[in-house]
């Protein structure tokens, strides 16, 4: 923090403060005393005039009082023994007949957050409580929290306590307010403050009086009340009508939720409450506040979850007006995505396609990636839509497009006419990665569509030498192979060339990995490779998977009004665990000797772990294919009759895995990409009594386990168990090879 | 961003969707405490000019997040207002050029921090006259004492303006100068009445020579017209503000010609609800000083007048660097009122090298740098429309521009709500004095936008 030339400052300070005669003049002294402050809060240092601000404590001024208090606070942890003698002149304050400066003094003591304060300050705000002044009786319910704090949160102090649960019947709705708050951290380890019959009702009776802090935060307490009765929570509901239209958008939405988690047995009253407050969400995505309108919209977005229909009469409202601020036309574009139906389509559509060519490139991309969206439904009028901003030739709209085309390919197949003969000429607007892999990826697997495709390819192999992303010469690995497959004559003197290089010449380890092994592919001749290479080309089933089902409201009711419709839940874990860690010190560390053998399993003995003493029992055939549909189907008809933990640590590489897996018989379904929160993988093997075997890995990083859950066609215990013993030895295998 | 995970997962040699078995997370502990630990004023450069703690202090290190993020949007405005750290979240809203920035340790209602903060900025304005940099620095003591009352352990308090401006006097020159004179201090020793009385936001025992009662009917239009001059969205939001100086506790009655008109309502804390649902009147108790009586919308259902048009041919030829650019604004639906105070704002393509354009009244400025052009009207006169003509360049080379500007409109009507909302009768019970009693209307343009 020290800034330079603060030394020169604090030293003349110094001087000014301890002069006699400025210690004389009331104003002059407060004036320096004003400039201390001033340089605190520009964030120099100056705690080493804090001996003499101490001394200018004791003054009938109010102010100067203030602004020494105000001080103390700041410096008091760097100079406990000093600050004890302060406490002296903050007691007496304590006692003071002006109301003001009782508060002030029992305030500034709570605040001073240093070791030892706390016997001096347990009687101040124990007849703080009881004071007849509502400013002193506030400072004090609070000022109990901070003292409990203070104490290290070692214990309770149940009398303390119990004159605070009694103070919630105070006349001044902020004491009552406070009181809450203070309950809240003094309970902290107990689950906080407890709501039961008779506060609920009180709290409820109480919430016309206070101000709008105070109706949010009581609506967000009530929220542990679990009414008795169905007449009683009708009740509750009725009496909370009223904040519904609440001019303070957060009480809103405070009660929405209060309404959402209160009623979760009665669906009908949820949906009810939902148009109800359509109003005032739609309002609040229109505020003159940008940062009201960004949470709003968020909050849109997760009803929209549930009732896909609910904001579709008020699409208009989500159009983008120019001079918004980017976060909030990208949540107006995601929110018209979603709200899309028969009616609106074309309209939205068209608002899409004026947005496809802003001057943002983010704006304009993620325009096109909502269109990319749509286009899962309405796939020809979208399809012409972004064939028509091909033609803009624009680099960063090219390489968006060409990306959405890839992901609709895989799952509108009847738009693939279309998109081949959109495809031609792009190649020359895309210089990114992520553009250049879907453009490849398109011309090798649709190849045969497109009569230039392998031209278009030969120039990228041309250019491979200059290619600066590992991931595109991958891909160009794997598209001309698949082009090969198709039109062997155009292609196979340039694939002889790419391999050549990969092989050869370059340095990434992966990639040329990768061309080691569609070599030795080949070598095996070229039904093999069509066997292996050849995988479908689209699944449309999958769209029904994609399409997210509508998720009933009480499945992210409890998150609503929090940070998690704006930023997600995962973040929040990993806030909230590091926060753990911090106070309760390291945790065990993980440990990966946990794994049994730790044999690596590779080609050479892939036999050793068929003849493991334990699982002789069990012979998985080789060339289980299981399609996806017939897996899913399974999942879902099966009950886990196995699960367990491993620990895990870092990333994982599904390749590796995936290869491990293959050696011991186990198929790979699905699986996530590298990075994916949760990253999850699913695991297909059958023996040779036709038992199978379907497994889900789970691993989630911030908690570094992986957790397996398998299920089982036939009841077998036995054969169970070997099972898992082959996996537990994989994927501890693959964790021992990391670390 | 929409490219899913999913569909990268899906491509590849691998088939299932794993998003179909979707776990469910366990949720967090309802624990709330401390909602503000701490507070960080940024410029728009970027320096942190105050910082406030309720709890432990936290570094200054923790606005890096936010300085990557400022730097990372290119204009301030497009600063997310929430930013996660590892061990923080910090939310922020950005006015008068200047970012309060809330640091958040616990899971707290994002709308809840957002509103209070935008309270925050209100209280300084109203202490202040103005909000910015240079003046919270030149009052950073007050601004000190007015943030310690506003919040205590991270929990707002007092943030009514009325009930603050007791405990701390808001600085004002003669003051200042008094202060100096007498030596006198900027603290009230009374304890403001305020607090004890019955009805939170009105202190008790107020009192008037002049007894008047203010109400300000104030419409904002925000709407987006297309090319062609029809409207794409409209709504009007509308407020009433109220200035009430009543000796006692007076209890108003405000009721309307037409309220059916409003949409959605939303209130002050001190209007009866269930007088409003029953009867539709407005009765209330108010508070003392200026206040928002209620705000409310009106839109799709009722079909929303639009004041203004705006006629435009703007074009490029495509073999020339030079293109014609003209504008016209007339009034439409302004029910025999005046529209002044007329600005137009557009935001040139960044291939536009100059303009040079004459406008048939008011004056006009082109910035070549930010390529905004902005034309300040003044009246419209119906008899003669005000118009602005000219040509534009382009850079050299430069390639014709996709699309046309957006036009941005700023404007005012006196004495009118677009909507046609009336005040029909204000009446005051309980005090015996007569009060003198205003409405006045005004409808602004919001975010009033032209496509051309």
């Amino acid at each position: 923090m020290p800034y330079l030339g603060s030394e020169d400052v604090v030293k003349e300070l110094k001087k000014a403060l301890c002069n006699p005669h400025i210690q004389a003049d009331r104003l002059r002294y407060r004036n320096v005393i004003q400039r201390v402050i001033r340089h605190m809060t520009q964030g120099l240092d100056m705690s080493c005039v804090f001996m003499e601000m101490v001394k200018a404590s004791a003054t009938v001024d109010i102010v100067q009082k203030k602004l020494v208090y105000l001080y103390m606070c700041t410096y008091a942890p760097l100079k406990p023994d000093l600050a004890l003698l302060a406490i002296n002149t903050l007691c007496k304050d304590c006692s003071d007949p002006n109301p003001m400066v009782r508060g002030l003094a029992l305030r500034s003591m709570c605040s001073l957050r240093m070791p030892g304060v706390q016997e001096y300050i347990q009687q101040p705000v124990l007849n703080g409580l009881r004071d007849k002044a509502s400013y002193v009786r506030r400072v004090a319910v609070l000022g109990c929290a901070k003292m409990h704090n203070l104490h290290g949160d070692s214990e309770v102090d149940g009398a303390l306590v119990n004159e605070l649960y009694s103070l919630l019947r105070d006349q001044d709705p902020i004491v009552v307010v406070n009181c809450l708050r203070s309950l809240e951290e003094i309970l902290k380890h107990e689950g906080g403050v407890v709501i039961n019959k008779p506060i609920a009702h009180h709290l409820l009776n109480r919430m016309s009086k206070l101000n709008q802090w105070g109706q949010a935060e009581v609506l967000n307490y009530l929220l542990r009340y679990q009414p008795r009765s169905e007449e009683e929570l009708f009740d509750i509901l009725n009496l909370l009508d009223s904040f519904l239209k609440s001019s303070s958008p957060g009480v809103v939405i405070g009660a929405t939720k209060l309404f959402l988690i209160l009623a979760k047995k009665f669906p009908h009253v949820q949906t009810d409450v939902l148009v109800r407050v359509k109003g005032p969400l739609l309002a609040a995505c229109s505020s003159e506040s940008r940062e009201l309108c960004f949470v709003a919209l968020c909050h849109v977005r997760q009803i929209l979850h549930s009732l896909p229909g609910h904001f579709s009469s008020h699409y208009k409202k989500f159009f983008c007006s120019y001079w918004e601020p980017h976060y909030i036309k990208l949540q107006k574009v995601e929110v018209l995505c979603e709200l899309v139906n028969d009616e609106n389509v074309q309209q939205v559509l068209e608002e899409l396609q004026g947005y496809c060519t802003d001057v943002s490139v983010d704006f304009a991309q993620a325009a096109i990636f909502a269109i990319g969206g749509i286009a899962r439904t309405y796939t020809d009028q979208c399809v012409q839509i972004l064939t028509e901003l091909l033609g803009l030739r624009q680099e960063h709209i090219t390489t968006v497009v060409v990306q959405t085309f890839r992901d609709l390919v895989w799952l509108c197949p009847q738009c693939t006419e279309a998109v081949c003969q959109a495809l031609p000429g792009c190649e020359e607007n895309i210089q990114d990665s992520e553009g250049k892999q879907a453009l490849i990826w398109l011309l090798g697997i649709h190849g045969e569509r497109i009569p230039n495709a392998p031209y278009v390819l030969e120039d990228f192999v041309e250019n491979v030498k200059s290619e600066t992303f590992p991931a595109v010469k991958m891909e160009l690995l794997t598209a001309l192979l698949r082009l090969f497959l198709s039109r062997p004559a155009e292609c196979q003197d340039m694939l002889g060339r790419l391999l050549y290089y990969c092989i050869e010449e370059e340095k990434d380890m992966a990639v040329r990995d990768r061309g080691l092994f569609y070599y030795r592919l080949l070598l095996l001749g070229i039904d093999e490779v069509k066997r292996i290479l050849c995988s479908p080309k689209s699944d449309p089933s999958l769209r029904l998977l994609e399409d997210q089902p509508e998720r009933p409201v009480n499945s992210w009711a409890s998150d609503f009004n929090t940070l998690v419709p704006v930023y997600g839940k995962a973040h929040w874990a990993t806030i909230f665990k590091c926060q753990r860690t911090e106070h309760c010190g390291p945790e065990l560390p993980h440990t990966a000797s946990f794994v049994p053998s730790g044999h690596l399993i590779s080609e050479e003995n892939k036999e050793r772990v068929q003849e493991l003493p334990d699982t002789e029992a069990l012979m998985l055939i080789p060339n289980c294919q299981l399609t996806a549909e017939y897996f899913e189907k399974t999942w879902r008809s099966l009950q886990v009759v196995h699960q367990q933990v491993l620990p895990w640590q870092g990333e994982i590489h599904p390749d590796t895995l995936q290869m491990a897996l293959q050696v011991v018989n186990i198929q790979t379904i699905a699986i996530s990409r590298v990075g994916a929160q949760p990253w999850k993988a699913y695991l297909s093997a059958q023996d040779a009594t036709g038992c199978l075997f379907l497994t889900e890995l789970l691993l989630e990083p911030e908690n570094s386990k992986m957790q397996i859950s398998v299920k089982q066609s036939e009841t077998r215990t036995e054969i169970l168990s070997s099972f898992i013993s082959v996996l537990e030895t994989v994927i501890g295998t693959i964790g021992d090879m990391k670390s | 961003m929409v490219p899913c995970a999913l569909l990268a997962l899906l491509r590849g040699e691998v088939l299932v969707n794993p998003g179909a078995f979707r776990l469910e997370r366990p949720s967090f502990p309802l624990v709330v405490s401390t909602m503000i630990h701490s507070l960080f004023l940024i410029n728009s450069s970027g320096d942190i000019f105050l910082e406030k703690h309720w709890k432990s202090v936290v570094s200054r290190s923790v606005c890096d997040y936010f300085f990557e993020a400022q730097e990372r949007a290119t204009e301030a405005e497009n600063v997310p207002p929430v930013i996660p750290t590892p061990h923080h979240y910090l939310l922020s809203v950005y006015r008068h050029k200047i970012f309060f920035v809330a640091v958040i340790q616990t899971e707290v209602p994002p709308l809840f921090v957002i509103e209070f903060l935008h309270r925050v900025v209100d209280t300084f304005q109203d202490y202040f006259g103005v909000c910015s940099e240079p003046v919270i620095k030149d009052n950073v003591v007050v601004v000190y004492e007015v943030l310690e009352e506003m919040l205590d352990n991270g929990f707002p308090l007092a943030t009514e303006s009325n009930i603050l401006k007791e405990l701390i006097k808001p600085p004002t020159i003669l003051r200042t100068v008094v202060n100096t004179i007498t030596g006198s201090t900027n603290v009230g020793d009374q304890l403001p009445t305020g607090q004890l009385s019955v009805v939170p936001w009105r202190r008790t025992g107020v009192k008037y020579t002049n007894n008047e009662a203010y109400f300000d009917v104030i419409e904002e239009i925000d709407a987006i017209i297309d090319k062609s001059g029809s409207t794409i969205t409209a709504e009007i939001q509308g407020v009433i503000d109220a200035c009430v100086k009543l000796t006692g506790m007076p209890d108003l009655t405000l009721s309307f010609m037409n309220p059916r008109l409003l949409d959605d309502v939303s209130f002050h804390p001190c209007v009866r609800f269930k007088r409003w649902e029953s009867e539709r009147t407005l009765s209330f108790i108010p508070p003392d000083g200026n206040f928002r009586l209620l705000s409310y919308h009106v839109s799709a259902q009722n079909l929303v007048a639009i004041p203004v048009y705006v006629k435009h041919n703007i074009s490029f030829r495509d073999s020339s660097s030079l293109g014609r650019f003209e504008i016209t604004v007339g009034p439409k639906q302004t029910m025999g009122k005046t529209v002044e105070g007329v600005i137009v704002l557009s935001q040139m393509h960044r291939g536009v090298l100059n303009m040079s354009l004459t406008p048939s009244q008011g004056t006009h400025t082109f910035d070549p740098v930010t390529k905004m052009l902005s034309w300040d009207v003044g009246k419209i006169n119906p008899q003669k429309l005000p118009s602005l003509k000219g040509t534009m360049s382009l850079q050299a080379g430069a390639s014709k521009p996709d699309e046309n500007p957006t036009v941005n409109l700023q404007f005012k009507i006196q004495q009118l709500a677009i909507s046609g909302l009336k005040v029909n009768r204000l009446d005051m019970y309980g005090e015996k004095y007569k009060p003198f009693k205003g409405i006045k209307y005004m409808t602004k343009a919001g975010k009033f936008q032209v496509r051309t």
